[in-house]
């Protein structure tokens, strides 16, 4: 089994809320006891609604946040404590692709400056060499010379994307976490990016945290998938058997969702109530909505457990394969 | 083979264009400030005689006399000299007094905002105490425990409107940083230093730069007040707010050496805040 | 609300003390009390023994509870003039500054708030640009400078009213018009951009969408919720009707608080100006306070805000 290269351990967030005048804060848990690997060169694409905590888990699992509970390593040593001189060493092997690149680039300083920006912050490169590895990078996401000297207001919106992407891959970093980084984007130029990411993760052997709301998107990146509902994992296992198969009930509603063709399934539409975080039912978490749901889901919260072919789901029923697929059908 | 032919972001309106749309009242404005300005940095070159050398033969000579076109005070003194020579000393105080309480508001606004938690409290709280006591009353009362001495006027001046620079210098950096192009730098691991001077300082400078405009005329007003009242600018320097001052006693039988002062102070304040007020409509329509 | 209330007084509590500190710290820096007090030529066994009364030999920590102590107390020294209690010598100064500056406050909301809201239900015509210039101008114009032109005008060239004193009713109106027509300028600006925010909001557009007459939309909607903001600066003002007229009064030869303070800074009289900036900031701080309860209850958002100020 290859190592590991972003190992996290049950990462916990909670964030404080207050309610009102007289209120007192509630603890409302983002994320709630996840653990994830990803090794050199692999995706893990991380499906969930908003709300779902997935954000959250990407950014502690790149440091930009302390989790308050577990822990996360990285090729194999601790994640230094946010804003210290190491973990800002530890961020030109760990990048972030996010999901406005209008907001995550600088309106005032010219394309080329800030693809060139990670080099002058790590000191990597003879100054007169980054600018020349800058338009290279340029070059390799597909953007033409010319546009080095634009400022990121003048460029649309997929180009603004490979500009982030470019910024990102300058100190070769080993592990890219992508939050919902095509979203924002226009359907016929999510495919353009989505394919860049594809290629370039393949030419550098990055691992990749691919989070988005988008099963079809999640699809055509990720070697293998996990589903977050209300900071748990739900069900993760294999892209195309979870896909082809889901286990858990909330899987099944969202891949029903999305048109696949061929397929020809039952539609499962969700009812109740969306997610949040705030007021977590009982139990098993999604039973509100859940069609299937029993007396045990609504008292005793599911465990992740392993079924056949490195399946992992959460769920009372996935136990009974064959009483889930009588109850669905 | 890129999506270049969706490039559809709309296109920044051209200096040129900017420059057509400024109002004739904006541009007389512009126009009085750089004749200032110019009086002001060539005072030597510009004043006919010294402002300090007294002539007794022409005491309180009226506006338009061949060799002393704004006429002269109670010592014979060239009001025009003086005059000159008090834009000076008033524009430098003015600009010295900004600049300081610009970079200090700024700093202490960022500072806030990247501390959070008790730094950032206490900076709001003396934002809060400055903003609500009469800043000429703290002035006076330093005054009076120090005495006036130009250092100490163009420092404490430098505390006049620090709380709105720190205000805004907080609340964009927070907002930078909170989600953005600051969160993003720093996720690509630059030091706060960098963060802060090279992208989020060029990114809140026109803002800025318009409050700045909307607080040089009422630090030139304080420290015309402060000098009118004799507690600022000390003779035998002399300043705007200076020269109305001595020119009071003056007003029945020579108001010319009142009025010229005034009118200068008039006309700059007036036009420095037309300027600010248009340069925030068309730049920053946040600001209040 | 029991909540907020408390807040508030904390915040309030916090002013004053910051000012009595900042008051000595200014004291302590600019020099030994004892000598600048009693003066160079001071006999050195007086300085020790006026040290020792007033316990500038203890430590300065200890010095500075002694100092809140003494304020909380009443105790804000004696005139070096005269020697009488600067609280009184203040005190008798007061109605003085008031004749000015009540009135003065008067004319500022008879006049600032009305041209304002005229401005704002204008916008862009004639009579919204030229209130808006003549309110920048308003502004622009020092006080001593309006103040002499009027004396120019009305006391030297036409002849009508006194330049200056104290003597009758009439020695009044100039110092009151150039308090006035300055704050009024700052008022109509500010109602003005207060009531083109509310006018701009959706519900205006939704009220007046519905059929309701543009007149009580103004009224019924715009006007309560312009008059929010506008609070806040006739706080402001009413908490400087004390120390608002420094300027003015000295233009005017007018016996209030605030020449007597001008006159206190120049001879370096400590007692006086200490005096006058601790009841400057009670009063500026009283009228937050007011400003701050008016505020919760015109704007029912803040009760429930957890008492955060706006930025």
């Amino acid at each position: 089994m290859i190592p590991s290269l972003v190992e996290a351990k049950g990462l916990a967030r909670s964030y404080a809320q207050r309610r009102g005048l007289f209120g007192r804060s509630v603890a409302v848990r983002a994320v709630d006891g996840v653990s994830l690997r990803v090794s050199a060169g692999e995706t893990l694409g991380i499906v969930g609604e908003s709300g779902s905590g997935k954000s959250t888990l990407g950014r502690m699992v790149l440091g930009l946040e302390a989790p308050d509970e577990g822990a996360v390593r990285f090729d194999g040593a601790d994640m230094p404590k946010f804003g210290t001189v190491e973990w800002r060493r530890a961020r030109a092997r760990m990048q972030m692709i996010f999901q406005d690149p209008l907001g995550a680039l600088d309106r005032r300083l010219a394309i080329l400056d800030q693809v060139r920006e990670p080099l002058d912050i790590h000191r990597r490169h003879e100054p007169a060499e980054r600018t020349d590895k800058a338009l290279a990078m340029l070059a390799r996401v597909g953007l033409s010379r010319h546009l080095a000297a634009r400022y990121p207001h003048e460029l649309s919106g997929g180009q603004r994307q490979r500009v982030v992407l470019a910024r990102a891959l300058m100190t070769e970093p080993a592990l890219l976490v992508c939050d919902e980084p095509v979203s924002a984007l226009d359907v016929s130029i999510q495919a353009q990016v989505v394919n860049l990411l594809v290629d370039l993760q393949e030419e550098m052997r990055l691992a990749m945290l691919f989070i988005s709301h988008d099963l079809r998107v999640v699809r055509q990146v990720s070697r293998r998938v996990a589903v977050m509902y209300l900071g748990r994992f739900v069900e993760e296992g294999d892209a195309d058997d979870l896909f082809a198969d889901p286990r858990h009930p909330y899987t099944q509603a969202l891949v029903s969702a999305a048109p696949t063709p061929g397929a020809r399934q039952k539609r499962i539409t969700l009812t109740g109530e969306p997610p949040n975080p705030a007021e977590r039912p009982s139990g098993c978490a999604f039973h509100p909505r859940c069609p299937l749901a029993t007396s045990r889901c609504r008292a005793e919260a599911p465990a992740m457990r392993t079924v056949e072919g490195g399946r992992r789901v959460a769920c009372h029923l996935a136990e009974d394969p064959a009483h889930l697929a009588r109850k669905a059908a | 083979m890129t999506d270049r032919a969706l490039d559809n972001a709309p296109a920044r309106p051209g200096h040129l264009a900017a420059l057509k749309a400024i109002p004739p009242l904006v541009w007389v404005a512009i126009l009085w400030l750089a004749a200032v300005l110019f009086v002001a940095i060539f005072a030597d070159l510009v004043a006919p005689y010294s402002y300090t050398a007294p002539n007794l033969r022409n005491r309180l000579v009226a506006p338009g006399h061949a060799l002393h076109w704004l006429g002269t005070d109670e010592l014979g003194r060239d009001v025009l000299s003086r005059l000159i020579v008090s834009i000076r000393i008033s524009l430098l105080i003015a600009f010295g007094a900004t600049v300081i309480s610009a970079c200090f508001g700024t700093a202490l606004g960022f500072l806030a905002a990247y501390f959070r938690g008790l730094v950032e409290q206490a900076v709001l709280m003396l934002a809060d105490f400055q903003a609500s006591m009469p800043f000429l009353i703290l002035a006076l009362a330093v005054l009076a425990f120090f005495g006036s001495s130009l250092v100490l006027l163009v420092g404490l001046m430098g505390l006049f409107g620090w709380e709105r620079y720190a205000r805004i210098a907080r609340g964009l950096a927070i907002s930078a940083g909170a989600q953005g192009y600051a969160s993003a730098v720093t996720q690509l691991g630059a030091p706060p230093t960098q963060v802060y001077l090279r992208h989020i300082l060029p990114n809140i400078a026109s803002t800025l730069i318009v409050s700045m405009t909307l607080v040089f005329p009422e630090v030139i007003l304080l420290e015309s007040g402060l000098s009118f009242l004799g507690l600022g600018v000390q003779p035998p320097m002399t300043s705007l707010g200076n020269m109305v001052g001595f020119g009071r006693e003056y007003i029945t039988r020579a108001p010319w050496i009142m009025l010229a002062p005034a009118s200068v102070i008039v006309l700059t304040t007036l036009s420095v805040s037309l300027l600010g007020d248009w340069l925030r409509d068309r730049l920053d329509p946040t600001l209040q | 609300m029991a909540r907020f209330v408390t807040l508030r007084l904390l915040r309030a509590a916090l002013t004053i003390a910051l000012v009595v500190t900042f008051a000595f710290i200014v004291l302590r820096m600019s020099g030994d009390p004892a000598q600048i007090i009693l003066g160079p030529e001071a006999d050195p066994e007086a300085i020790r023994a006026f040290r020792k009364s007033w316990g500038l030999d203890a430590p300065l920590w200890q010095q500075y509870f002694q100092y809140f102590g003494a304020i909380a107390q009443g105790e804000l020294g004696r005139s070096m003039r005269d020697g009488r209690a600067a609280i009184e010598l203040v005190a008798e100064r007061i109605p003085a500054t008031l004749a000015l500056t009540l009135p003065a406050l008067f004319l500022k909301l008879a006049i600032g708030i009305p041209a304002g809201i005229f401005a704002a239900l204008n916008r862009g015509r004639f009579a919204d640009r030229a209130i808006m210039l003549l309110s920048v101008a308003g502004f622009t114009v020092p006080s001593f400078v309006l103040g002499l032109v009027l004396v120019l005008v009305f006391a030297v060239q036409l002849g009508w009213l006194p330049s200056g004193g104290q003597d009758s009713w009439r020695h009044a109106i100039l110092p009151i018009l150039t308090l006035g027509i300055g704050g009024a300028a700052v008022l109509a600006r500010f109602t003005r951009s207060a009531m083109l925010e509310v006018l701009g909001q959706p519900y205006i557009r939704t009220a007046s969408a519905k059929g309701v007459p543009w007149r009580l939309v103004v009224t019924g909607h715009a006007l309560p919720n312009a008059a929010i903001p506008t609070v806040t600066i006739v706080g402001f003002m009413v908490g400087s009707l004390i120390a608002g007229a420094v300027v003015v009064e000295s233009v005017f030869s007018w016996p209030g608080v605030g020449r007597l303070l001008v006159v206190a800074v120049s001879n370096r009289d400590l007692a006086v100006v200490q005096c006058i900036l601790l009841l400057v900031a009670a009063t500026m701080v009283a009228s937050n306070l007011i400003v701050d309860f008016l505020y919760g209850f015109l704007d029912p958002r803040l009760r429930h805000a957890g008492g955060k100020a706006g930025v």
